[in-house]
């Protein structure tokens, strides 16, 4: 399976929802949760986003696809599921 | 302070503000509850009600873009969505917010 | 507002209570809709608000630095103070939302200054909106009356 990893809010329920859809089909993730992590880990996700050229939660990486917005079908086409 | 009492003037005070735009609080009024505790969390911890789905960067000028309601720092997008990034708004004529996709601006053709 | 000593039939007891009053604060018609204007009443600093042809009389003060109130802003029954956006609800005077943070404009102050703000920020950290106090109100021949 490609490797997940996400960056989310911990104010944000889509970033929840989205947490959520990946425990609910056993698809392993990892993910940073951007407003409680230290400003060094949040200057390195704030960079990223600028050059992805995307500025909302939740952020999602599956393998090279890079998707925003809490998106379960694009989820699970992106993971063959 | 009461967050409750602060969540019913952040509904007044942003009512007023998105109605001219065309825009009303989403008819998911357990995501409007969700969503405005939040942004009371918000407030008291920065002294703003940013919205709860976006970044801060720290930046004055880029944060002043996602102060709630943000919607005019992202018209062209939010009404190519019918809603705002969180959802707690919605298009005037929108009955089921459950159909509006959370989609970026590059999904909709902008940027 | 002063004591009294009053009897209690029920009790056969005298007691001191209070000996609130309704003053005169404000012809009515002096303050419109939407409006806020500030009186001194016996030593009280008072603003009177209409909302939407209620009168609601609250402290002049603001909970968070005391800046007068009447020189904000009154949208519905919320004010808001003009000096860092602190709000209350004019008719419970709950404080709804502490201050606004200042903006600098991106710019670094000059190194004293900013040694000057540090130390005031040091202060300003326990520095806690309160909410604020109110006062019972009527209107009486085109009167605004207020309890003392």
């Amino acid at each position: 399976m490609k490797k997940v990893n996400m960056y989310a809010l911990s104010t944000c329920p889509w970033c929840r929802k989205t947490k959520k859809f990946f425990t609910d089909h056993n698809v392993p993730f990892s993910y940073i949760d951007y407003d409680l992590a230290d400003e060094a880990t949040q200057a390195k996700i704030s960079a990223e986003l600028d050059a992805a050229g995307v500025t909302g939660f939740p952020f999602v990486r599956i393998g090279d696809e890079i998707i925003t917005g809490y998106q379960p079908e694009r989820y699970s086409r992106a993971l063959g599921i | 302070m009461n967050t409750e009492s602060r969540k019913k003037a952040l509904r007044y005070f942003f009512g007023k503000v998105v109605a001219p735009m065309g825009f009303k609080f989403t008819p998911d009024a357990e995501l409007v509850d969700f969503l405005l505790e939040q942004e009371v969390i918000l407030e008291t911890k920065h002294g703003i009600p940013f919205c709860p789905c976006q970044p801060l960067r720290h930046d004055r000028a880029r944060d002043m873009k996602i102060v709630c309601p943000c919607i005019p720092f992202h018209r062209e997008h939010f009404d190519a969505i019918k809603r705002c990034w969180c959802g707690l708004f919605v298009h005037q004529d929108v009955i089921d917010p459950d159909s509006l996709p959370q989609l970026s601006p590059h999904e909709v053709g902008l940027e | 507002m002063s004591l009294i000593l009053i009897a209690c039939l029920n009790c056969r007891r005298t007691r001191w209570v209070l000996n609130k009053k309704f003053v005169q604060a404000i012809r009515a018609d002096e303050v419109a809709p939407g409006g806020m204007r500030a009186v001194e009443l016996d030593g009280h600093e008072i603003v009177v608000c209409n909302w939407s042809g209620k009168y609601f009389a609250i402290q002049r003060r603001c909970g968070h630095m005391n800046a007068p109130l009447d020189m904000g802003t009154l949208d519905g029954k919320f004010v808001t103070c003009a000096m860092h956006c602190a709000q209350f609800d004019v008719t419970t005077g709950e404080a709804l939302s502490g201050p606004v943070p200042a903006d600098f404009g991106g710019e670094s102050p000059p190194p004293k200054i900013t040694g000057y703000l540090e130390h005031i920020g040091m202060q300003m950290k326990h520095i806690r909106t309160e909410s604020i106090g109110t006062y019972d109100t009527k209107v009486e021949a085109g009167w605004v009356l207020v309890e003392l």
